[in-house]
């Protein structure tokens, strides 16, 4: 392993931020009280969560009485899932922990185009008069594509509406799993029209096992978990005050940067996508050319052995995922891939490249030319070059 | 220069075997044998680990890298061998049908289909002209788990790792810069560890719980949860508390029943003679005739005279257990042996 790193794995897991951090550390020692006790220092402990809570949902236009933190994007799933018993409508390219929980309903896949895409005519197909719930992320963590979710807010709408009109009161929600793109892309629960949201403080700069979900008052959650009755009931524990005042800055941090980090990614991917297509003719490009999440690039070179490239990057500094999140040889491959129709080959040869704040002019780079030199090699050595 | 095959499992032996060939000047190929991959309750099977921790090495020595998918015969030739023996209340020894049945047979076979000249493992141990002969680091020998191997298969064989000691591997592998260096080694049988063959042998086996009795007062000291988990001579998991330890000194299964002694000079406990059942000779059939001899993985080698299928041992040996191997060795030369019969 050399000495210097160059991370290209924002979709993996994010570094806390240092302003982060900061803003964190008096709630594990001075500020240690638990918000539920009585006296002044505790009582000023629960003002700092609620405040926290407060400026975290005005992140993205809401109230902080409407969401509910979590240990993760993962529980809030869970919980957006758990809401109904009755039918779910989902993306077969969402992520594992969405697609697991759909998995205890009567549920149907959607299908994305071959770009990535869920369209929202596939969506109002899949909808039947049993269907409960739609749930479609943000954008994918694997090829990066950002769904229309606006579109398919419209589709739930309509449902809603015909419902309605028709004299049944059966509820229809749309939860937005938004774990990836946030601070990448604008995200406001008035502007997707969405009924509950997902977020993941691990993947914008604060610390991991916090998360929230964001449902719209009127919508009824069932608790998974029970117990002190905090959380307004739908999430019992101490409230993991730290975690949330890192959630809050994190998220204002994201916030207050978006346009500018989002234009800067985009332009350090637009020049390691021109430099691989220039120095590989059989390169593919997954996911959408133009509705993509700016830092995310996913490229795939056909026969190419992902994980050889990989570990051979690794030892050079440079840390990356497959494009294929469990490679060929363990027996399965990445459940987006075959859901956008890439044929075994392109997929086994696929590599995800995610920049983040770790990323800059001079890192991406070299790291441009480490991963150009890898893969070159590793053509050569197997006669492909 | 050959085109060799080599068994890399993910630890620091096949590491070093593969970077020594490839140094050597071969054609090598790291194969990782995907035997196993089913986790047990409570505990992780790491093979998705090992064949990454394999295939970076072999990454880093520039060498293809295949998998061999043995998943089925393994499950047939070695772990249904094994259940069946614990069943007929034996202690089988997993580890030597594997090297029998799956590392020197199916991998060998189908490495040469796929082009290979040779195959080379990290086995310490070390072949000539088709003889299998200790390793040089005795206290690693692995000659025990290996005299089941055909001469055929040991004509085909390298074993780069016979003249080295552990320590030196470790050492000579961290110099190579590769990432396994510091690996832990993996203990007891490949895909389940010591502790867990209780909990392993429990998914496939239904036991019902039985009396433990004490051989010399016939006395019930307490009750065990299946006689097929316990193996002679076993000290530990006896749960008659209090006073001096208990050793298993046999066990009924049909009866269901174990017994132990306090007594570490029980009768059942030492042996003078035993008798060996599928005969394993290397090369030929030795004569009859005085032999040193091997009882158990790293038990020593011990003075025995050899006829026929019988074994007389100079001094009585310990805890010589059905199902488990008599290896013999002839000076540096291990001869082949058989399966110990009660």
């Amino acid at each position: 392993m050399t000495d210097q790193l160059f991370y290209l794995d924002h979709a993996a897991a994010t570094p806390v931020d240092e302003r982060v951090l900061a803003a964190m550390t008096p709630y594990f020692s001075q500020q240690f009280y638990n918000p539920s006790s009585p006296y002044a220092p505790a009582v000023q402990v629960r003002r700092d969560y609620e405040n926290a809570k407060s400026r975290l949902a005005a992140t993205f236009g809401a109230k902080g009485d409407d969401i509910v933190i979590t240990a993760g994007a993962t529980e809030s799933i869970n919980l957006a899932l758990g809401s109904t018993d009755r039918h779910v409508v989902t993306s077969a390219i969402e992520h594992d922990a969405v697609l697991a929980a759909a998995k205890r309903h009567n549920h149907t896949l959607v299908a994305p185009t071959e770009k990535g895409i869920v369209r929202p005519e596939a969506v109002a197909a899949a909808i039947t008069p049993d269907t409960g719930l739609v749930s479609v992320q943000l954008a994918n963590n694997e090829i990066g594509t950002i769904q229309p979710i606006r579109d398919i807010a419209t589709v739930v709408e309509l449902e809603r509406k015909r419902r309605l009109d028709a004299g049944n009161h059966d509820p229809i929600v749309f939860h937005c799993d938004a774990s990836q793109g946030f601070g990448q892309i604008d995200v406001n629960v008035a502007r997707l029209g969405v009924d509950m949201l997902t977020l993941n403080s691990g993947k914008m700069y604060g610390p991991k096992q916090v998360g929230l979900l964001w449902a719209r008052p009127g919508v009824r959650l069932n608790p998974i978990i029970v117990g002190g009755g905090q959380e307004r009931g739908l999430r019992s524990g101490t409230e993991n005050v730290a975690g949330v005042i890192g959630f809050a800055r994190a998220a204002e941090l994201a916030h207050e940067h978006q346009k500018s980090e989002s234009a800067r990614l985009q332009e350090l991917r637009g020049y390691m996508q021109a430099e691989f297509m220039n120095a590989f003719d059989q390169l593919v490009m997954s996911g959408h050319p133009k509705k993509h999440l700016p830092g995310s690039l996913h490229v795939s070179i056909p026969g190419l052995d992902a994980e050889r490239i990989v570990f051979a990057l690794e030892a050079r500094g440079v840390l990356l995922a497959t494009g294929s999140a469990c490679a060929a040889n363990k027996g399965t491959r990445s459940h987006v891939l075959t859901a956008i129709g890439m044929p075994d080959d392109v997929a086994d040869g696929s590599l995800r490249i995610t920049l983040g704040r770790l990323s800059d002019k001079a890192t991406v780079e070299q790291a441009t030319v480490i991963i150009v030199e890898e893969i070159t090699r590793e053509l050569q050595r197997t006669g492909r070059a | 220069m050959s085109k060799v095959y080599v068994g890399m499992s993910g630890g620091v032996d096949s590491s070093l075997t593969a970077a020594l060939l490839v140094e050597a000047g071969h054609d090598v190929t790291g194969v990782y044998m995907k035997n196993w991959t089913q986790d047990l309750p409570g505990m992780r099977c790491p093979w998705a680990d090992d064949l990454a921790d394999a295939k970076r090495v072999a990454v880093h020595l520039g060498i293809d890298f295949k998998v061999f998918d043995f998943e089925a015969e393994y499950k047939q030739k070695v772990v249904d061998y094994m259940i069946d023996e614990y069943k007929a209340g034996r202690t089988p020894n997993p580890d030597i049908m594997c090297n029998q049945e799956i590392k020197f047979k199916l991998f060998l076979e189908t490495a040469l289909e796929d082009g290979a000249e040779l195959v080379a493992t990290g086995h310490y141990a070390k072949t000539e002209n088709g003889r299998l002969l200790k390793a040089q680091d005795e206290n690693k020998d692995q000659t025990y788990f290996l005299y089941r191997v055909s001469e055929e298969a040991l004509k085909k064989t390298l074993f780069p790792l016979g003249g080295y000691t552990k320590p030196q591997v470790r050492e000579m592998a961290k110099e190579r810069g590769l990432t396994t260096a510091a690996k832990k080694d993996s203990v007891g049988i490949c895909f389940v560890g010591q502790i867990g063959m209780r909990e392993f042998l429990s998914q496939y086996v239904t036991t019902e719980p039985g009396d433990i009795i004490d051989r010399q007062s016939g006395k019930v000291l307490g009750r065990h949860d299946g006689a097929i988990f316990y193996t002679l001579g076993q000290r530990h998991g006896l749960d008659v508390g209090g006073g001096l330890p208990y050793y298993v000194v046999g066990k009924d299964m049909e009866k269901n029943e174990v017994y132990v002694s306090t007594n570490l000079n029980d009768d059942s406990l030492w042996l003078k003679e035993i008798k060996l059942s599928s005969l394993h000779w290397v090369n030929s059939t030795p004569k009859d005739g005085v032999y040193r001899v091997r009882v158990r993985h790293r038990a020593p080698v011990v003075d025995c005279e050899l006829r026929g299928d019988t074994l007389a041992f100079t001094e009585p040996q310990r805890a010589v257990t059905a199902g488990q191997s008599a290896v013999l060795y002839d000076g540096d030369v291990c001869l082949g042996g058989g399966i110990v019969v009660q």
